[in-house]
């Protein structure tokens, strides 16, 4: 299972590729209507003008088409500007609140209410329509609580009526942000909205062909919905991942705790398995910073993981993860318990959302420099540390080979960790993602790894656990995380 | 990313330049031959070797300790590698060697030290053999790590690299950063102009040069790289070709400005990095440098300047009007003598004189404009 979503993910498969299609045209603000809402019924009626649709959705409030449930979709500031001129209407069609209209059967059955009326699901083998369509109208709702679907309508609201104000594009840079929030949000909802009329759709159908005696679109629509049914299935894994920057790519920081060469050795195991979990997953691994221990392991390292998704992932690892075993470096052969610290930090994939440096903020250093260097010295050692003064925080990079890579690579990780620094700021992400290392505390345990007197590897927010922890620090991880995202979007039950 | 663009530039360079060649070889190098042919360093030989999996872990495993038993020793000895940095330089080494897309791969595996897969046959630019014998090379002969693999990672270039010619270093990067922040961004249109490196050695000031006044609009600048020894000369021609510079970048042979006589009182810049260390330095140097890099690169005369005062004074005569000079010193009391000679015995030649510090902090560079 967790091989199949990480092979959709990667190949940008259905639900992705659609989102980022919807995003853009929601963005294109000369596209014109009827392209905006090619998908859903309402083309239909485009043809005949744009005001016939507005007339007919008004005096159709129930019906086959889109019912507006609540008119703030008309706001008094949208309102006023329809009346003015049609241009105006139609800004406010692209900003406005669709979100607030709720597909419906041809006789007003909606998602909610198929889930309301408690059908049976039976195995998917079984063909019954009530079945295909109750499983899939669960999903749907499982999706919506995991793209935290109240959340994602309020923020929508709080975009339009800010791509509303006149002098939205005064300040260039935030009507950017602003729009592209807001077409990213409207190609999520969209997404599920296009699902959920699709599960009408084929309902009406099914329903229509009983009442004709026509077998043969019957099973066409009962093939339909089954085919549904499984699709739900992958949507639900992909909602997983539909936080704002989990497509990007990450750093992963690994610090080992109090104790010396044994939490040193501990946090370079923990280092190895997020690069063969990383590889494995077809992600590009590279070792941008590592302060070895002086006779094993690693003080602290830094890896760079590129691909999609990466971050979505690789955040649910954040947090301290803890050992016990008899220590090979103990020649008493006692247990031992050891802690290595987990951040991520997400690399931003937009440069107008990163934070701006400035150099005269940056104090660079050549790092572990002495003597005379220049021509006195050969030496492959080219680390680079960039101070930025303002905050103080840091960036050291030694395993590029020249200094000027080095000083780049230094520079990226430094860029990455003020931009998380303004998300923190900004409570974009959810705070225990943007936890840098030294804000961890040693007490936040994620997870503990067991290698005597007994095996197992527990996550200590899920309880999910397993008795291999060999499998487990060779990189095999998905469950965990998967397990962890799930449970962390899942358990808010009133949020949906 | 750069060794795929550099291979697939270099399809051409190597026809002309390939020739059966041993990475194991001996130090001494004859300089004194009229033509010197440049080595193919390892990362642009084809991949026609081969061994299994287990083959290589066991090589790396001996790498790894032999690099593993020198601990801090070298540090206390003359301040050369430690450990640490040696077994980061066999990473690197692995680079050169595997295919590019197979390094990661393979390094893990390496790394894990599990068993699997160890009949899987491994494609490699060199024989075990000379692995073997080029890392004893490293360790027990401190032969310096950029001549073992043929190659230095200096700014964003891979130049080539091997004995008889100075391996480019670090703290020389931040030239570039002067052309670029303090010449051209002030006076573009010096980006036009003939710049000169003297004493080009790899020629890595000379290419980075010639690339950043590309990067100049409407730019026809052209760089003039001299030096005196025929190994420099080489290999800054093979450098040149590598990055596809000919026509940007000129290599002469001759001492400093002394092939330079058509562009005297034309050129743009001058740059150099000419020899600097203080004659009674040379014998303490750190193995890697005493031993291996040519003493006609690194000794600059009793205090260490004799050439670069040369330069101060050819660059009076050679600069144009509004001209840009650099100058890399050994340190502080050199700069400050440099400036000194440049404000009492040339008045009225230069302004804007200024000492630049490198990363670690030393006053490393003279720079300024012709008046
Ligand atoms: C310190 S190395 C610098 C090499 C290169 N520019 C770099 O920065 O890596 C000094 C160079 O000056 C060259 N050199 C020494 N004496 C010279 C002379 N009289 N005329 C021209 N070049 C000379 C040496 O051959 C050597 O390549």
């Amino acid at each position: 299972m967790s091989a199949f979503i990480f092979k959709r993910a990667g190949n940008g498969s259905s639900l992705i590729s659609q989102y980022s299609r919807t995003k853009t045209r929601a963005l294109c603000f000369s596209q014109p209507l009827h392209s905006f809402l090619d998908s859903n019924q309402n083309s239909k009626v485009l043809d005949s003008g744009y005001s016939s649709i507005l007339l007919k959705s008004l005096k159709k409030p129930r019906g086959s088409f889109w019912a507006l449930q609540n008119s703030s979709f008309l706001g008094s500031q949208n309102q006023h500007s329809f009346h003015l001129n049609l241009k105006g209407w139609i800004w406010a069609g692209q900003f406005g609140t669709q979100a607030a209209i709720e597909p419906c059967t041809s006789d007003g059955l909606t998602v909610d209410g198929i889930t309301g009326s408690k059908w049976t699901i039976l195995e998917e083998s079984e063909s019954d329509w009530r079945s295909h369509a109750a499983a899939t109208a669960q999903s749907i709702q499982v999706i919506k609580k995991r793209l935290q679907w109240k959340k994602l309508m309020v923020r929508l609201d709080m975009l339009s009526v800010e791509l509303n104000k006149p002098d939205l594009w005064n300040d260039p840079v935030h009507a950017g942000k602003i729009s592209r929030e807001h077409g990213s949000l409207m190609g999520k909802i969209k997404e599920v909205k296009t699902f959920e009329q699709e599960l009408l759709e084929h309902i009406d159908m099914i329903k229509l062909a009983r009442e004709e005696n026509d077998s043969e679109l019957e099973s066409e629509s009962m093939k339909a919905l089954l085919r549904m049914r499984r699709d739900s299935k992958d949507k639900e894994l992909e909602a997983l991942l539909a936080g704002e920057h989990d497509s990007c790519s990450c750093y992963i920081e690994v610090q080992a705790g109090a104790g010396g060469t044994e939490s040193m050795d501990w946090a370079a195991m923990v280092m190895q398995m997020y690069q063969t979990w990383a590889q494995r997953r077809g992600y590009g691994v590279t070792v941008v910073d590592e302060m070895p221990g002086e006779i094993a392991g690693i003080k602290r390292a830094t890896i760079k993981v590129d691909g999609e998704y990466a971050f979505g992932y690789a955040k649910a690892e954040v947090g301290v993860h803890r050992l016990v075993r008899i220590s090979p470096f103990d020649s008493g052969k006692r247990r031992h318990t050891s802690f290595a610290a987990v951040a991520v930090i997400p690399i931003l994939g937009d440069v107008s959302t990163h934070v701006q440096i400035n150099e005269s903020d940056l104090r660079i250093e050549r790092f572990r420099a002495g003597g005379a260097g220049g021509q006195h010295v050969n030496t492959t050692e080219s680390a680079v540390r960039i101070v930025h003064i303002p905050t103080g925080i840091t960036a050291t990079c030694q395993n590029e080979r020249s200094q000027h890579q080095n000083k780049a690579s230094a520079m990226a990780v430094l860029q990455s960790r003020l931009d998380q620094l303004e998300m923190a700021h900004q409570a974009q992400m959810n705070s225990q993602h943007t936890q840098s290392l030294t804000e961890i505390s040693w007490g936040n345990q994620i997870r503990t790894y067991v290698l005597h007197p007994y095996r197992m590897v527990k996550d200590l927010r899920t309880n999910y656990e397993v008795s291999d922890p060999d499998s487990v620090l060779e990189g095999d991880l998905d469950d965990f995380i998967l397990s962890y995202l799930s449970a962390s979007l899942d358990k808010d039950d009133d949020e949906q | 990313m750069m060794k795929l663009r550099l291979s697939g530039l270099s399809c051409g360079v190597c026809a002309n330049f390939r020739r059966p060649i041993s990475l194991c070889y001996s130090n001494s190098i004859s300089s004194s031959s009229a033509e010197v042919k440049p080595k193919i360093p390892l990362y642009l030989r084809p991949l026609s070797f081969s061994a299994s999996l287990s083959e290589l872990t066991q090589w790396h495993k001996w790498a790894k300790n032999l690099a593993s038993s020198v601990g801090s020793s070298f540090v206390h000895l003359d301040n050369g590698p430690d450990s640490t940095l040696l077994r980061r330089e066999l990473n690197w080494l692995l680079q050169d060697l595997l295919e590019l897309q197979h390094h990661s791969a393979i390094l893990s595996h390496l790394e894990s030290g599990n068993s699997e897969n160890v009949d899987v046959s491994v494609a490699l630019r060199a024989p075990l053999e000379e692995l073997y014998c080029v890392w004893r090379q490293r360790i027990e002969e401190r032969r310096p790590f950029q001549y073992v693999v043929g190659c230095e990672h200096w700014r964003d270039l891979v130049l080539s690299v091997q004995e008889g010619v100075l391996i480019p270093r670090p703290e020389t990067e931040m030239i570039i950063d002067l052309v670029e922040n303090v010449a051209l961004n002030k006076f573009p249109e010096l980006a036009k102009g003939f710049w000169a490196d003297l004493g080009t050695g790899s020629g890595a000031i000379a290419i980075a040069t010639a690339r950043t006044l590309s990067t100049h609009a409407h730019a026809h600048g052209r760089v003039i790289a001299t030096d005196l020894s025929p190994v420099a000369i080489a290999v800054a021609a093979f450098n040149v070709q590598i990055y596809g510079l000919q026509d940007v970048v000129e290599v002469r042979k001759g001492s400093w400005f002394e092939p330079l006589k058509d562009v005297r009182g034309k050129l743009a810049g001058v740059l150099s990095n000419p020899p600097y260390v203080p004659s009674g330095d040379i014998s303490g140097l750190q193995a890697e440098v005493g031993q291996h890099e040519p003493k006609l690169a690194l000794d600059g005369g009793i205090s260490g300047t004799s050439d670069l005062l040369h330069l101060i004074d050819g660059a009076a005569s050679m600069l144009k009007p509004g001209g840009f000079f650099a100058l890399e010193t050994n340190g502080e009391k050199q700069s400050k003598f440099l400036v000194d000679y440049i404000e009492n015995d040339k008045p009225g030649s230069f302004c804007n004189i200024n000492i630049v510090s490198d990363f670690a902090g030393i006053q490393r560079f003279v720079m300024g404009f012709r008046q």
